[in-house]
């Protein structure tokens, strides 16, 4: 944490800079202050919080492995085998120690002892083993089969052991098993999960109603000692102003899935007995130019799209201040595998650059909506920015519920965002390999895909990780993927919420809790 | 009278049917269909055709109308694609929770709005008048979505008497979503009762210059009398279609201040409903509103013509006048 805070308290330095330049003076605001982190303390014994967040829709379900789940519930009532630590590292959950043979074809995960299920069933190799097949059956429609279909085989060993046997090398693939579609079921549950909700985890379920009202309650024979609150009482509000009225109403104690726009975290922040705390970095925003279209096909005009702006502008204006300048890495700075790949800001290059393209009225649309609240103003500061590099770019809004279905992937230009808290090898490889489903660039460039190939075969931790940073460097010099800024979230929080901390899809449910009254 | 009633019921079947036609075509022509929509960023190819099939939306579009058409007449709105549920148990709750809230707004609204409609007309000119006007000026021009946000931030958050919104979902019983149901029916009695005092005060002022009101008057009779006995009843004539506009609209799921109150009602779960595609759903909602509307309308003619003679004679006569004319 200590790096990351002077980081940001320099960046902070640095946008005081260009306030004073007079680039924060047009709107007139002051930067937004807010706390780097949520309270800290002692939470009270016995307390119950409620928490209110978007339901996905009137179909979600328990079931982790689905693409519906309803994603609160899953870090109260389940266990993964490992998961991601703050750099990218993965840790162990219900796996205490893995280890891969020779050649990173062979991974064997040693099981915690006597950890039980809530039903009381003691947890075996075998529920790993299930869990993990019914990710992988098409019926499922697991996002994460994807990925895990490199696995050729699982063999439960014995009771604390099982084995994966995968069709390639790969020095990565534990931490595949960190996404939270990965949580670990009972054997032979797939029919009911969806509704019992039966994990390991630090929370039972008592009750869970599709895009309702649900509740959990506090599982006091947990393997990592019983969490600080009692239980947690979820509420499901469609509206965002809805919600963030019932936080000002003292209705609920915290908001999920919310990333409050500034002038709404404003609001919470000065008002009584609710405080706004920030997750550092945890959107990633991006505007995918299309390599399929016309104007993207050509690398020269995507060079020139990246030096025709300056990120710190767009950080400063768009999100006052509230994350870090992206710089064109997809890769988050808090993750071990962050590579430094410098990048000009340069708009006469930029501009020369598209001349030589035959590109220099180059005019197209640049498409926005409400889906989340950053997304119209990035586009705005980024249209500004390239508009000095002869780049003239049309701001248009379209509706949020069929924006995903409608505007991604076809339109050649947009911004949008994803959560961070993937690992280095999932970023990579879902979002920039050739030809995987969520390759929202249309990417494809053959040297990238064997450095990650070679990458995931290298069980050196050192070359491997160099050829991760190469790989940083091919997506900054050659990609249609444009990072302008990671954001911090803005989660709006009740004043008696101590120890919240969100990371890698998941909160901290074992140490959330309330002030001592 | 019957035959005018029977003639206005068949209008509203058809008027049933072309809503129910041009929800089902509207929604086909949105952008995106319910398996992508629950899909989401998830979507891969493979995943929406799979859904697709199990939802039965590779059939052609005449043939779900037809299918759906055929058990809407029965009663049978057919299953939810997104739950899974029935769409008419659905539809009943969601409906009888708009009710919750709508009837109150609409005792108290109109009463409270006629008082002041004519109260503003009787005393045409006074401070009292123009205060009356102007507040309702002022309100007709705010958006409910305003009045509703300015009575969470006077009622639930600076003042915290009633909830700001509601908690538990579609599933909350009627005695958890009383205490939530005050916010909401103000904002209705404030959106609506704009229109029926400014439309009362106006036809009151006309009913007050007519004979009738003048020669009570020039009789002798005590003006509160006058107003009540003579000119009450044929003022609230012509503002019958504003209430009627004005009923069927709360009735019909009151969309933007149900959204904003979490309040699971009809206008939440047609929100829901579009923004999953879910077109049983939507399109159960849109035949009940319709219903709603030819009922209410048909209501407030039957009324019309109670509370008026002289209308009732017009009809007769015209629709004699007619007959004449058909026959040589």
């Amino acid at each position: 944490m200590v790096p990351t805070i002077s980081r940001r308290q320099a960046l902070t330095g640095l946008l005081g800079g260009a306030a004073a330049l007079g680039l924060g003076s047009a709107c007139g605001a002051p930067a937004l202050q807010l706390n780097e982190q949520a309270a800290t303390g002692q939470p009270r014994a016995g307390g119950v919080m409620r928490i209110a967040r978007p339901a996905a829709s009137a179909a979600e379900t328990l079931d982790p492995a689905s693409s519906l789940s309803a994603y609160e519930y899953l870090g109260a009532i389940y266990n993964r085998l490992v998961r991601l630590d703050r750099n990218g590292e993965t840790i162990p959950d219900l796996a205490l120690e893995w280890s891969p043979n020779s050649d990173a074809t062979v991974w064997t995960f040693l099981l915690r002892a006597g950890v039980r299920f809530h039903d009381g069933r003691p947890l075996t190799a075998e529920d790993v083993r299930y869990s993990v097949l019914h990710i992988l059956d098409p019926d499922t429609a697991s996002p994460q089969a994807g990925p895990l279909s490199i696995i050729d085989e699982i063999v439960a060993v014995d009771d604390t052991t099982v084995r994966f046997v995968l069709g390639t090398p790969n020095a990565e693939f534990p931490s595949l098993l960190t996404a939270y579609q990965c949580y670990i079921v009972p054997a032979d549950s797939a029919a009911t999960i969806g509704s019992t909700g039966i994990g390991t985890g630090p929370f039972a379920l008592t009750s869970f109603a599709a895009a309702g009202a649900g509740s959990v309650i506090a599982n006091p024979d947990y393997f990592d000692g019983a969490p600080a609150l009692n239980g947690i009482d979820f509420y499901s509000i469609q509206d965002t102003s809805a919600r963030v009225n019932a936080l000002l109403a003292r209705q609920v104690d915290l908001l999920s899935q919310t990333n409050l726009d500034n002038p709404t975290a404003r609001v919470v922040a000065s008002s009584n007995g609710t405080t706004v705390a920030s997750v550092p970095n945890a959107q990633w925003y991006t505007i995918p130019m299309l390599a399929t279209s016309a104007e993207f096909a050509d690398p020269d005009v995507r060079m020139a799209m990246k030096l025709a702006y300056d990120p710190t502008a767009i950080l400063g204006t768009a999100l006052q201040g509230t994350g870090t300048a992206g710089w064109d890495n997809p890769v988050p700075p808090e993750l071990a595998a962050w590579a430094d790949v410098p990048r000009a800001h340069d708009p006469e290059q930029a501009r020369s650059l598209l001349q030589k393209a035959g590109r220099a009225d180059l005019s197209l649309p640049i498409y926005t909506s409400a889906y989340e609240p950053n997304l119209t103003a990035i586009a705005t500061a980024y249209a500004e920015q390239v508009s000095a590099a002869g780049i003239n770019l049309q701001i248009t809004n379209v509706a949020a519920d069929s924006y995903y279905t409608e505007v991604w992937m076809v339109q050649s230009l947009m911004v949008s965002y994803w959560f961070t808290g993937r690992p280095i090898d999932q970023l990579l490889n879902q979002i920039f390999r050739s030809g995987s489903s969520y390759n929202e660039s249309a990417w494809s460039n053959e040297r990238f895909d064997q450095l990650l190939d070679s990458a995931r075969a290298d069980l050196n931790e050192e070359s491997r990780r160099s050829k991760y940073a190469d790989a940083q460097r091919l997506i900054v010099e050659d990609s249609p993927e444009l990072t302008p800024v990671f954001g911090d979230r803005l989660v709006g929080l009740s004043e008696e919420v101590v120890n919240y901390d969100e990371y890698g899809f998941e909160m901290d449910y074992l140490r959330l809790g309330l002030r001592e009254a | 009278m019957i035959k005018m009633i029977a003639y206005r019921l068949a209008s509203g079947v058809i008027t049933l049917f072309l809503a129910a036609f041009f929800v089902f075509f509207a929604v086909q022509a949105l952008p995106g269909d319910v398996a992508e929509q629950l899909l989401g960023q998830n979507a891969t190819p493979e995943a929406v055709a799979t859904l697709r099939e199990q939802l039965g939306l590779d059939a052609p579009v005449w043939l779900r109308f037809v299918q759906w058409l055929g058990g809407a007449v029965t009663g049978d709105f057919g299953t939810s694609l997104v739950s899974g549920e029935s769409v008419s148990s659905e539809l009943w709750s969601a409906f009888g929770n708009t009710l919750l809230i709508a009837l109150p707004a609409i005792v108290v609204g109109i009463g409270l709005s006629v008082a002041l409609g004519v109260l503003a007309g009787a005393r045409r000119g006074t401070t009292t008048d123009s205060s009356i006007s102007v507040v309702a000026l002022v309100l007709m021009s705010i958006p409910e979505f305003v009045v509703a946000t300015v009575l969470v931030l006077l009622l639930a958050i600076m003042v915290p008497i009633f909830p700001a919104v509601v908690l538990q979902g579609s599933e909350a019983t009627v005695t958890e979503l009383l205490p939530s149901i005050v916010l909401p029916a103000l904002t209705l009695v404030i959106a609506m009762a704009a229109y029926i005092i400014r439309a009362m005060r106006s036809s009151t002022i006309d009913t007050l210059a007519s004979e009738f009101a003048t020669t009570a008057e020039l009789k002798g009779v005590r003006r509160r009398q006058v107003l009540l006995r003579h000119v009450l009843p044929s003022a609230v004539l012509p503002v019958l279609p504003v209430i009627s506009i004005n009923v069927a609209w709360l009735l019909g799921g009151v969309v933007v201040v149900e959204s904003v109150f979490n309040y699971p009602g009809l206008g939440k779960l047609m929100i829901d409903s579009v923004s999953t595609r879910d077109l049983p759903v939507l399109q159960a909602i849109a035949v009940l509103s319709a219903l709603v509307y030819v009922v209410v309308n048909l209501l407030a003619d039957v009324l019309a013509l109670l509370l008026d003679p002289r209308q009732r004679s017009l009809e007769s006569s015209t629709r004699r006048r007619r007959k004449q004319e058909v026959t040589p």
